[in-house]
């Protein structure tokens, strides 16, 4: 197999498989979802392919593809992965394929819902994967657009109306319904990406207008000043989309608006990428930069987790404190990757990816109990695990991730992530990161109490629901494993993790 | 005709011309059809003549060039008004009917005027060529008389359109005043020394251009004059008389001039800058599609002259790219607005309401037309704007980039707000739109178009930067 173009094979299956979704899926919902299921299946075998052939010893950028695509201006499609971008595309092969499962309901113009949703992912992928700036920023379009058209027509509008002042301004604008909420997030990432492809052109112009390759591009030397402010617009366009304080406000209206695939696919893997795209062509094309900022990144990192936590606790809405709670853990990689070390920075990737599985699985389950009981507001549930063990029992393990409990992947990466914290050149960062660890603690144990363990609600809505069923299992089972397997054995995510974040932090001159 | 006369493109539409016209004598009634017909027939091979061309040839004593920029120019138009009369077929107003010759001859007449304007290399010449062209388009917006808004659109396009010309004579004399001569390779060197009375009449021409090509604060006729005129004549008037403008600017202020041209870097950033900021905003809060195309239109203009601050082989080469991008998703655009302003009877973004489970292909086809505009990857106007900003960024001007980066956010917004009526509003009337096949060939030509440009543009791109290299290395 070593001659096949995998990464092309794994960004443009999906694709393929919305095309064939459009153009034969009119009113055939089987035929949508298993070309569906085939096409993230496709992906999903050749990232595992990847992962099982991705030499360690060599490290660097393995798997090259390389085809002119606009030679006049030095723009080629490139593509290649290292360590840190097998982990992520690992990642969004496994949110994917769960997500085909988990949006096996969808029942209005599922043929759109689908398609819609295949092309998202050719664009997360192909960020994941693309070596050229330019290929990465158009990869970067894809996967934010598609996501208005989604969240607009098949997301869900919330329950809890905003009181007060929010009340006026929803009055002005609907904030909390989805139309609103699809807005804003467009909006949002849309002007985070004017950030970053005026960045991207200052570096290309800089380093002579031949190349728009990462590879070309780490090689040159810029000029001081130029990397101080192309690292801040860098961090401003990325960080929108990491939801970084104050720029965090679309996310948690996204995530809640949207439709559970989609809100997997999001909160797990679209907002890791804004943290890759700091990571990768803020750290690592602009050193000195990145030694003059991390002051910044790290302490606005700190007010995004407890920051995060505290809204998590204040929500009624039950997606509402998942999203939040994105907010914080995006806090965590963020803070992981200001504290530049070794540790830290492998705690902020591992995180990335135990946050995305276990965000896609949060939002697996609320989207199942949002149709079983129809019902997002947390306080009028209650004593659901007699009636549903199976998702009571998925959650709680989850929760128990996100608070970083031993044995689930959470706990690795923010045991890594403090460690570094605490050897930074920052140390006190670590108070605030331990903080947040334990207001996450409280609201998820709050929400699992109100609603799975706690005593059963009298209402009758909520009388005899039934389990998950089904494909809904097989997104359920997928996540939780993975979510277990990596907790177990981080070494498996670490060891290339490793490879790839140690020449980086070479680079910058700290290892 | 000799096909290797540098005037034989022109040669061939003023014959064009003349048998509509004699058409029109003959048979006053009934032949409206034919005349449509006839003239998109010659407007075809036309075209192909024009494609056959070859650059490099001078007539009239040096006042006719048909150089790289002015067949780029001619190709242009020419591809504009095949697509605009083909979506002309599909009008089935009255007044098409009944003077349907009328409104041919005054569109090629003006045809005619952008095709000389084009080549045009001496004051009196291109002032002639752009009157020829200006003229007969102030007619044919207030062409369907019987609608209460197109005199008044007629009448406010007319008014600023002559006080635009007179300013252009008026600086145009200045400009004869210092160089003692028409000739515009007279220009450069008076440039070079900064002489003042051609500075004077330079920035004069700057501003009547600026009418034009409807650059803010000079933009006030456009929205009226877009929701009055028919939809395929509004389509053409978006991008073919704002390329000639284009033209003009480049044969005045770049051509020849070298490094002279910095001069003007100033002023017209400061007018790009303007231009994208008030065009974009003042999209935001219109109803009628047509009015917030109209204004979206001169925040594109914002983006042309952004191109043109550059002042570079790069920036005027990605503004012609951005003018053909422009070319496909605009007119395309209209057309859609034309197919379900002739089924809806309003330009109401209302209507809209559902349209992609009333007629998905034709939703789609609007869709990818303002996505391109917004400048969405793997269409046209993507690579537009993006070679747009890398010009301005080569030059250093972060910050003008910036701002129109930003405000490409804006216009997508009021893009996207006509998509959530089409694609999430549930319809009220759930019946197809139809339309017709000649319009539906227009708008899967500019579908084509977007799409061709926008996965491989190598091919543009390379075109015409060898267009904009003969504008900076012939002094």
């Amino acid at each position: 197999m070593t001659g096949w173009p995998v990464l092309s094979i794994l960004t443009w299956a999906p694709f393929a498989s919305a095309l064939l979704i459009m153009g034969f899926g009119r009113s055939r919902p089987g035929f949508v979802r298993w070309t569906a299921l085939l096409g993230t299946a496709v992906s999903m075998v050749c990232a595992l392919w990847l992962y099982a052939n991705y030499d360690l010893a060599a490290a660097g950028f393995q798997f090259y593809e390389e085809l002119p695509l606009v030679p006049s201006m030095g723009i080629t499609y490139q593509l290649a992965i290292d360590g840190m971008s097998l982990v992520m595309v690992l990642l969004t092969a496994i949110i994917i394929l769960a997500g085909v499962f988990a949006s096996w309901t969808v029942k209005t113009r599922d043929q759109e819902f689908y398609a819609l949703l295949l092309l998202l992912v050719t664009g997360v992928f192909g960020v994941f994967v693309s070596l050229d700036l330019f290929v990465f920023f158009l990869f970067y379009e894809i996967a934010v657009l598609p996501m208005y058209l989604l969240i607009g027509i098949w997301g869900s509008s919330g329950e809890v109306r905003p009181q007060g002042v929010f009340g006026w301004a929803f009055g002005r604008t609907g904030v909390g319904t989805k139309e609103y909420a699809a807005m804003k997030l467009t909006l949002y990432l849309l002007f985070g990406s004017a950030f970053i492809l005026v960045g991207m052109l200052a570096l290309y112009v800089a380093a002579g207008s031949t190349s728009f390759s990462l590879l070309a591009l780490e090689a040159v030397e810029f000029d001081p000043g130029l990397q101080s402010w192309v690292f801040l617009a860098f961090y401003i366009g990325f960080g929108i989309l990491a939801a970084i304080f104050p720029f965090h406000t679309w996310s948690p209206d996204g995530h809640a608006s949207a439709p559970t695939a989609v809100s997997m696919l999001h909160a797990g893997v679209l907002m890791k990428l804004g943290a890759y795209g700091v990571v990768r062509l803020g750290m690592g094309l602009l050193p000195e930069a990145t030694q003059q900022w991390a002051w910044l990144v790290g302490t606005i990192a700190c007010i995004n987790i407890v920051y995060g936590a505290l809204s998590a606790m204040a929500q009624k809405d039950l997606k509402y404190v998942i999203a939040y709670s994105s907010v914080s853990h995006m806090g965590i990689v963020m803070l992981g990757a200001a504290t530049l070390t070794e540790s830290g920075l492998n705690g902020a990737v591992f995180q990335m990816f135990a946050h995305g599985i276990m965000t896609g699985l949060f939002f697996a389950l609320v989207g199942l109990v949002y149709e079983k009981a129809h019902s997002r507001d947390i306080f009028s549930m209650g004593g659901f695990a007699t009636m549903m063990p199976g998702i009571a029992v998925a959650f709680t393990i989850g929760g128990l991730s996100s608070l970083g409990l031993p044995a689930t992947a959470g706990f690795v990466a923010e045991f890594l992530t403090f460690l570094g914290a605490w050897s930074s050149a920052h140390s006190w960062w670590l108070f605030p990161a331990v903080i947040g660890a334990f207001l996450t603690s409280l609201y998820v144990l709050r929400v699992v109490r109100a609603i799975f363990w706690g005593p059963k609600s009298t209402n009758p809505h909520f009388q005899n629901l039934p389990d998950a069923q089904g494909t809904e299992w097989v997104a359920i089972v997928i996540l939780v494993g993975a979510l277990v397997l990596f907790g177990v054995l981080p070494g498996l995510a670490l060891t290339p993790i490793d490879v790839s974040t140690v020449p980086l932090l070479m680079r910058l001159g700290v290892l | 005709m000799d096909p290797s006369w540098p005037l034989m493109i022109e040669g061939w539409l003023f014959a064009l011309l003349l048998v509509v016209f004699v058409l029109g004598l003959l048979r006053r009634q009934a032949n409206d059809a034919l005349a449509g017909w006839i003239t998109l027939a010659g407007l075809v091979g036309i075209s192909v003549a024009a494609w056959n061309a070859e650059p490099g040839r001078v007539a009239l004593e040096g006042t006719f060039v048909l150089d790289e920029l002015s067949l780029f120019g001619k190709r242009l138009f020419l591809v504009a008004s095949v697509l605009s009369v083909l979506a002309t077929q599909a009008m089935t107003h009255a007044s098409f009917r009944r003077r349907g010759t009328e409104y041919y001859v005054a569109f090629l007449a003006s045809l005619l005027g952008m095709l000389v304007l084009a080549s045009a290399r001496d004051l009196i010449v291109l002032f002639v060529a752009f009157e020829l062209m200006s003229i007969p388009l102030y007619f044919l917006t207030g062409f369907l008389k019987g609608d209460k808004a197109a005199p008044e659109g007629a009448m406010k396009f007319f008014l600023v359109g002559s006080i635009s010309s007179a300013v252009i004579l008026y600086g145009l004399s200045f400009v004869y005043g210092a160089a003692g001569t028409t000739d515009m390779s007279a220009i450069p060197p008076l440039v070079a020394t900064a002489n003042p009375l051609m500075l004077l009449g330079l920035a004069l021409m700057l501003g009547g251009l600026g009418f034009k090509i409807a650059a803010v604060p000079f933009h006030m006729w456009v929205p009226d004059t877009y929701e009055a005129a028919n939809t395929p004549f509004v389509a053409w008037i978006s991008i073919a008389p704002k390329t000639a403008g284009f033209l003009a600017i480049f044969r005045l202020y770049v051509e020849g001039v070298g490094e002279g041209a910095v001069l003007w870097v100033p002023i017209v950033s400061v007018l790009a800058g303007v231009t994208i900021v008030a065009g974009n905003l003042m999209a935001i809060p219109q109803s009628n599609i047509k009015r917030l195309l109209a204004y979206s239109g001169v925040a594109h203009i914002g983006y042309l002259l952004l191109g043109l601050a550059a002042m570079s082989v790069s920036g005027v080469g990605m503004v012609l790219f951005y003018l053909v991008a422009y070319l496909f998703g605009n007119m395309g655009a209209f057309f859609v607005v034309q197919a379900v302003a002739a089924s809806e009877g309003s330009d109401e973004i209302e209507k809209y309401q559902g349209l992609a489970r009333r007629s998905p292909v034709l939703a789609l086809s609007l869709l990818l037309f303002l996505l391109s505009l917004g400048g969405i990857p793997f269409m046209a106007g993507f690579w537009a704007k993006l070679f747009i900003f890398w010009a301005v960024v080569e030059q250093g001007m972060y910050w003008l980039a910036f701002l129109g980066a930003v405000l490409t956010v804006v216009a997508l917004y009021y893009y996207l707000v006509v998509a959530r009526r089409m694609y999430i509003e549930a319809p009220t009337n759930p019946a197809p739109i139809p339309v017709p096949a000649v319009l539906m060939v227009a708008i899967g030509g500019c579908v084509a178009g977007i799409l061709i440009m926008g996965v491989y543009p190598e091919p543009w791109v390379r075109a015409f930067m060898r267009v904009a290299m003969t504008l900076f290395s012939t002094i």
